[in-house]
């Protein structure tokens, strides 16, 4: 084993890259919300929270049906002996657990869009700031519910989840890999899919109802739809990374989702990284996860030395460096880049050539025709 | 001629506002003392429904100020209640200093911790031409800043003073001779409702009757215009955030007698002040106030009525009443009980009323006259 500084160099990575693909994956939607489109979401630890829920509460109640397990009729007052049979039932069915992943992380995603659809009713009608309250007010509230009703996830307590990894105890660290593997895939593919949202011409109009609302309705934008999509896809992915996490961890509890952990910390990534930039808010990421994790690792070391919590200092340490980000660079490390449009010449080259195949004399081919520039905004 | 500008009706309102406040917090006083007479047993939850509801409305007169003077919501604003708690908290228990003594001190340091977050951060911020979204996640940035603070300043308290309980530690009433009574009753039952009629009240003659009140009301409604006149906008704002940090701490020192506390107590209980300013319409410091007693009330009273109706299973969701009472507001009147027009709602109703009883007057005639 490769160690360093007396830490496991492998293990580190492993670990950093399951947490880095993570993190990036809710910050990229927090990015696109908040970044793109002008949402404060401060209630993302809620849409994270609620994938994490579902996942874990009914992948295994599913499994304990499929497997003929019997409940009692009370799956979390059981579940200390429901989840062992399942978990020596999974090392064996791989198809099974293989379902129960994709049952997992479907459920989230469908929990996720249900939830961002009823978050968007409040953010299409009311101002900023009011908004932030109010999204911050019902993760606190769905805090309190996760809490509070045992059947779900068995309140405060919390519950354990099959392990749909279990096939892989064939040897030490392999069941990380897989995992690592799996969410580094996740991580990629939103990465793509949200890159390819801001390329195109949908993402110049999230940025154009973000930057001038009444503009952007004047030019045809149905700004609240933009809105509400965009809430509903991102909490949808933020679901999808809690259900993931869930199945990483093997457990649920609800003691996990605070404002700071998955609202506060998130938002520094994306800050920190820069907004609407999405290598920018990759960046922000890491950073944040490296300098999370490496602080992790070497906090044992201090703890002699001061006379308190080292986890305190982290408060501090990332509470600083958002307030310095926000005063000095406020565009964060890679700012919001202006989004490449053709050159003039171009877009002339297209109007003439489009309006000699159409071959409309009428019209002057010297002026850019106001729609034909509109148009090539169009896709297809 | 030019006669004096009177009374504004906004003004008329507000004055009618502070006697109901005034009549609100008397009620209690007297409540109690009567009920204390007749000497029925009550149950103790409405002693708390009492504390906590006074409580609540100087928290959301605070922080009514801070949102009035920068328009940004605060939300680290639960971090000064704990600023008092904490104060009380370690002369307590280092000192043996009743929590009613350290309540100036508790003042005083919570105002300076507001004062130093507005000057130190926030103004920086707004001079750079941050955005609103910035400016209220760096609040959220220093909420947490604190929690840190509070966690070093607590572990520093326990390996100097060998206190173990810095973290969470229950009510300090707990400790016998902490709280006076009076009547048979603990002390803050009186001092808490009295503290925030006396602060309304003193505010109310703050804001009307002097130059300088006159000017911080001046700055928070047309800054550009009130420095026009020659008024020190920054330091009406300064003296508006040390007020807010006051009162925050002021009810924290209290808090800590009553309730439990520790490292994040204040800012769990961010969201439900911000229910209750957001009640009161977060522009009126008054309306705040009415919207910390219903908020902190029916808080405790609606669980334990729902705790009686459909099981002890509703206490669980206690902490849930106050943000539902706000999601509701913010959906239906997000301008707060201040804008809904209570005059009109009430001819309405009468007229409804009125018309229901010829209604109903007419249908016994004909059902008569058949």
């Amino acid at each position: 084993m490769f160690v360093l500084f007396g830490i496991d160099i492998i293990r580190f990575l492993v670990d950093l890259g399951t947490a880095y693909a993570l993190y990036l994956a809710v910050s990229l939607t927090l990015n696109l919300e908040a970044g793109f489109s002008g949402v404060p979401n401060f209630g993302k630890v809620m849409f994270v929270a609620a994938g994490a829920a579902a996942a874990g509460s009914v992948s295994g109640r599913v499994a304990a049906i499929v497997l003929g397990i019997n409940t009692h009729g009370d799956y979390n007052g059981f579940i200390a002996t429901i989840i062992p049979s399942i978990n020596t039932a999974l090392t064996q069915n791989i198809v099974l657990s293989a379902e129960l992943l994709l049952l997992g992380v479907l459920l989230a995603a469908v929990v996720g869009a249900v939830l961002g659809f009823v978050a968007s009713f409040p953010a299409i009608r009311l101002r900023e700031d009011y908004l932030g309250m109010l999204l911050l007010a019902s993760a606190q509230l769905f805090q309190i519910f996760l809490g509070g009703y045992q059947p779900l996830i068995g309140a405060s307590q919390g519950i354990e989840v099959p392990d749909v990894f279990a096939w892989t105890e064939t040897g030490i660290g392999v069941r990380d890999v897989v995992v690592l593997v799996l969410v580094a895939a996740f991580a990629i593919l939103v990465y793509l899919y949200v890159e390819r949202v801001a390329r195109s011409p949908l993402g110049r109009t999230l940025r154009a109802v973000r930057d001038n609302e009444v503009a952007a309705r004047a030019l045809g934008k149905d700004d609240a739809a933009v809105r509400r999509n965009v809430i509903i896809v991102a909490s949808a992915i933020s679901a999808v990374a809690g259900a993931l996490l869930t199945f990483y961890v093997g457990a649920v509890n609800a003691e996990t989702w605070t404002r700071i952990t998955w609202t506060f910390w998130i938002w520094v990534m994306v800050i920190i990284g820069g907004a609407a930039n999405n290598a920018g808010v990759a960046l922000g990421a890491f950073s944040f996860t490296f300098l999370f994790k490496v602080v992790d690792q070497v906090k044992f070391y201090f703890q002699g030395y001061i006379p308190f919590d080292v986890n305190w200092l982290e408060y501090l340490m990332f509470a600083s460096l958002l307030i310095i980000i926000l005063a000095f660079r406020p565009g964060g490390i890679l700012p919001e880049k202006s989004s490449a449009t053709l050159p003039w010449s171009t877009i002339a080259q297209i109007v003439q050539s489009e309006s000699k195949s159409i071959e409309v004399s009428s019209k002057p081919s010297n002026v850019p025709d106001q729609d034909k520039i509109e148009g090539t905004d169009r896709p297809g | 001629m030019l006669s004096s500008p009177s009374a504004s009706p906004r003004w008329n309102r507000k004055l009618i506002l502070v006697f109901v406040l005034l009549a609100i917090a008397i009620i209690f006083s007297l409540g109690v003392i009567v009920v204390y007479v007749v000497r029925p047993i009550i149950p103790p939850y409405l002693l708390d429904t009492v504390v906590y509801a006074s409580l609540f409305g100087l928290m959301a007169m605070g922080l009514t100020l801070t949102y009035l003077t920068t328009k940004v919501p605060n939300f680290a604003y639960g971090s000064f209640v704990t600023i008092g708690i904490y104060t009380s908290f370690s002369l307590l228990r280092v000192n043996h200093i009743s929590p009613y003594l350290s309540a100036p001190l508790a003042f005083v340091l919570g105002g300076v911790g507001s004062v130093a977050m507005y000057l130190g951060v926030l103004r920086v911020l707004a001079r750079r031409g941050s955005s609103l979204v910035a400016l209220m996640i760096s609040t959220l940035a220093i909420d947490i800043g604190f929690i840190g603070i509070f966690g070093i300043y607590s572990d520093y308290l326990t390996s100097l003073y060998r206190i173990i309980d810095t973290k969470y530690f229950v009510a300090l009433s707990a400790t016998p001779g902490t709280d006076f009574t009076l009547l048979g009753r603990p002390g803050l039952l009186y001092v808490a409702p009295i503290s925030l009629a006396a602060i309304t009240a003193g505010l109310y003659l703050l804001l009307t009757k002097t130059r300088f009140g006159i000017a911080m009301r001046a700055s928070v409604e047309n800054p550009s215009l009130a420095r026009i006149l020659g008024i020190d906008v920054e330091r009406t704002y300064v003296f508006a955030w040390w007020l807010a940090g006051g009162f925050a701490a002021l009810s924290g020192s209290y808090y800590a007698l009553w309730l439990p506390g520790g490292t994040s107590a204040g800012s769990n209980l961010i969201v439900e002040i911000f229910a209750a300013s957001v009640l009161g319409g977060l522009a009126s410091i008054y309306g705040a106030a009415l919207g910390g007693l219903i908020v902190g009330a029916s808080e405790i009273l609606l669980t334990q009525e729902g705790a009686q109706l459909f099981g002890s299973w509703v206490q669980i969701y206690q902490k849930g009443v106050p943000l539902v009472l706000m999601v509701v507001t913010l959906l239906l009147f997000p301008q707060g009980l201040v804008s809904v027009g209570w005059k009109r709602v009430l001819v309405s109703a009468a007229q409804t009323f009125r018309r229901t009883k010829i209604l109903l007057g007419r249908m016994i005639r004909s059902a008569g006259g058949k």
